[in-house]
């Protein structure tokens, strides 16, 4: 018996089947399409992304977008944009190959950074890449380098070490003066007893008396009357060396009293430096008031700048990333790009309009230009571009992976727009900037970092929350920042992914510093007040009796002195008076 | 209700006009309906060549019914076995490269690992599924398939309005 292999019968019901497969899929088209789009960009951002509304023209090859909400990865109740409406031009027969190709995408209405009713966070159902991107973002951010130190300003009291008088110069150098005076009181003594002047004196006088009975032809005593008045005058001349000596060495005496009025001067400062502030240090004023914000707005750059790697990379080899979500087990799904072939995504030229800011002239609108995005750059060839041209606002951003180094590289700055509040971390206080300039660059080479942003607010304004305490530091804080208006903040960031440094500085450090200083200047003035009293007291134990002592010293050297040549004078005069007298006047040879 | 289903196709199929072959067959498409993930465009051709050609849609149906399970279980198999191919095996590379960039068959997911791990699995099952069930239904209806004809069971289930629908297909021998 012969089968028949076709089941020719099946085939209208096969035909309506299919017909009505198509006409499902029109009437589901737009539907499955807000599905995917709303499940691809929650899967590639890391957040909640929802569409109103998604309309697909097979006519026009065109895709309308409205209502399209991009939660925030980091802020649960922030949007990262929202969109009124994308419009885009689709080339059809990529679409067969499953890869979408756009000419040219208007987005209007953008916004950016707008709150939110329910939480964008979306629960992790596994590790997906933008997870892993965000808990590697974490950890960048976690490192060290980028932690702050919690604020402690002055909240410790001042304090003042015990003076301990062995660590005083004057003291020393007293100590070492009367060392000196006794020893020269030692040697003057020595010097006068081995003089011996009112021996000599008291000799001469003696033999004056004999003279007085000698008659003149004795020729051998007055020969000795002439050796002793010699012996007077090297006497009075070993007297005068000596009492230039006692001169000399009085004279240093006092150079060393003058010193220790210099002593005394360095005492002080070493009094002074007993007294301990507080510590303040106007560095790190900025980085502990504004680090964690800077941190921030790093580590979202950062974010999106790998994300961007991970969705757009470089070179041609097969890359895997996570299939659908379906009952069925997700797998990978892997990309194969071939050269000269279209990538799997490409958006040529988007023309952006957005609105910013919202003061009471409420948002201005900006336009810019996005080109070149894709999921292949090296099929594509030319790296992505972003850039807005406005009177107030410029941006530019360069996301180059058609090589196997990547280079991104963006910046924006935004002039005279109403700046949003930074929380100080750790404390009851926030800073509005109110309206001024803001600038954002960052820069990602391989793994070499390089960020930069700025703040300049002329009229910024400090609130403090009401019921939180905050203790001393935000007492003090608020006190000395409540008055100043003008902020400008700058922070930098450099070294690598693995070991990057970041320095952040204000116009508050200085500000700050000083004014913390001169609310407890009365109180070190007083404190060094005491310490100088002290230093004074000990000192003046040590001087006061030093300097009598070098005076009774000088005087009694410059009595015994005069003392001698005294005598040898008044001996030196009666000898020679009984020499004239023997002599007639005649000066023998 | 799942059960009652799967007791209906097994009845169906195995006591339909078909040939052995015709039900072996069916079970064989239908298989890989089950062991792939079912969304898939692969699927919709099986699905087309179950209708079009002369095969136990029963049979197929009863095929889908016990591989779904398997396949929900062989997932991680299919997984790295699809992983291999498309990653572990670069002299398939260009063969991928050059299926990713033709019209069409990008539409079949084909890069996904685990469906392309089950499918290659279903089709190199695809013969011994066939020959083992056509063995397995020649040998039940040469010993127990008459009883079970003339059973309660067998008529309540051949007089229900399903049966009806299943004549519309059923194999013409």
């Amino acid at each position: 018996m012969k089968v028949a292999i076709f089941r020719w019968k099946a085939i209208v019901p096969l035909l309506l089947f299919l017909a009505a497969l198509v006409g499902a899929w029109l009437l589901f088209a737009d539907r499955l399409g807000r599905l995917a789009l709303e499940r691809g960009g929650t899967a590639a951002l890391g957040a909640r992304v929802a569409v109103r509304s998604f309309h697909f023209s097979f006519g026009g090859g065109s895709v309308t977008v409205r209502g399209l909400v991009a939660g925030s990865p980091f802020d649960s109740m922030q949007n990262l944009l929202e969109a009124d409406e994308l419009t885009a031009d689709l080339d059809l027969l990529p679409l067969l190959e499953k890869k979408v190709s756009i000419d040219r995408l208007a987005a209007n209405g953008l916004r950016f950074g707008t709150a939110r009713t329910t939480s964008g966070f979306v629960p992790s159902s596994g590790p997906s890449a933008s997870a892993q991107i965000m808990a590697n973002v974490k950890s960048w951010a976690a490192q060290p380098a980028l932690q702050v130190p919690i604020l402690q300003l002055a909240t410790g009291k001042l304090s003042v070490d015990s003076l301990d008088p062995r660590k005083l110069q004057t003291v020393q150098a007293a100590e070492s003066l009367a060392a000196r005076a006794d020893s020269s009181r030692r040697a003057w003594t020595a010097a006068f007893d081995s003089l011996d002047a009112t021996t000599t004196a008291d000799s001469a006088v003696a033999f004056a008396r004999r003279l007085q009975g000698a008659r003149p032809t004795d020729l051998a005593l007055l020969r000795d009357a002439r050796r002793m008045v010699d012996r007077i005058k090297q006497t009075r001349d070993r007297l005068a060396a000596l009492e230039r000596g006692v001169k000399a060495g009085g004279a240093t005496l006092d150079q060393g009293l003058a010193s220790l009025q210099i002593a005394r001067r360095r005492d002080y400062d070493f009094a002074r430096s007993l007294v301990r502030l507080p510590p303040i240090d106007a560095t790190s004023i900025a980085w502990v008031l504004f680090g964690p914000e800077a941190v921030g707005k790093f580590q979202r750059a950062l974010y999106y700048t790998q994300l961007g790697r991970t969705y757009m990379p470089p070179g041609l080899l097969p890359r895997a990333h996570d299939g659908p979500t379906r009952a069925r087990r997700q797998g990978a799904t892997v990309e194969f790009p071939r050269a000269h072939q279209p990538p799997g995504f490409l958006l040529r030229d988007a023309e952006l309009s957005f609105f910013l800011g919202g003061d009471s002239a409420g948002p201005r609108r900006y336009a810019g230009r996005l080109q070149g995005l894709t999921s292949a750059p090296a099929l594509y060839g030319r790296p992505t571009t972003l850039e807005v041209r406005a009177p107030t606002v410029t941006a530019d951003g360069m996301f180059d992976h058609v090589h196997a180094t990547s280079r991104d590289v963006m910046g924006a700055t935004v002039r005279g727009i109403a700046l949003p509040a930074i929380a100080l971390p750790g404390l009851p206080l926030r800073v509005t900037p109110g309206r001024g300039d803001v600038s954002l660059g960052f820069a990602l080479y391989g793994d070499s970092l390089r960020g930069r942003w700025t703040v300049s607010a002329p009229a910024a304004t400090w609130q403090r929350d009401s019921g939180a305490a905050g203790g001393l530091a935000a007492d003090l804080l608020w006190r000395v920042v409540s008055g100043i208006e003008n902020l400008d903040l700058t922070a930098e960031l450099g070294g690598t992914l693995s070991h990057p440094e970041l320095h952040v500085r204000s116009n508050l450090d200085q500000a700050v510093s000083e004014r913390l200083h001169s609310m407890i200047g009365a109180e070190v003035d007083a404190a060094e007040s005491r310490l100088r009293v002290e230093v004074d007291r000990i000192a003046d134990q040590q001087v006061a009796p030093l300097k009598a002592q070098a005076a009774q010293l000088t005087a009694e050297a410059n009595a015994r002195v005069q003392q001698g040549r005294k005598a040898l004078d008044a001996a030196q005069q009666q000898v020679e008076q009984q020499i004239r007298r023997l002599t007639g006047g005649i000066r023998l040879p | 209700m799942v059960i009652l289903k799967l007791l209906q196709s097994l009845v169906k199929a195995l006591h339909s006009e078909g040939t052995p072959g015709q039900v072996a067959a069916g079970m064989a498409l239908g298989a890989i309906l089950g062991l792939t993930p079912l969304l898939s465009l692969h699927n919709l051709l099986i699905a087309a060549l179950i209708l079009m050609l002369n095969v136990s849609v029963p049979g197929a149906a009863l095929g889908w019914a016990f591989a779904i399970p398997l396949g929900f279980a062989l997932d991680p198999m299919f997984d790295a076995l699809g992983r291999q191919l498309l990653l572990g095996t670069p002299a398939l590379v260009p063969l991928w490269t050059a299926l990713a960039n033709l019209p069409i068959v990008p539409l079949s997911n084909f890069n996904n690992t685990v469906l392309l791990g089950s499918l290659v699995s279903a089709l190199v099952l695809f013969a011994p599924i066939f020959f083992g069930s056509r063995w397995a239904v020649r040998r039940y209806r040469a010993t127990i398939g008459e009883r079970v004809r003339n059973s309660a069971l067998y008529r309540a289930v051949s007089a229900s309005k399903l049966y009806g629908i299943y004549r519309l297909f059923r194999p013409e021998t």
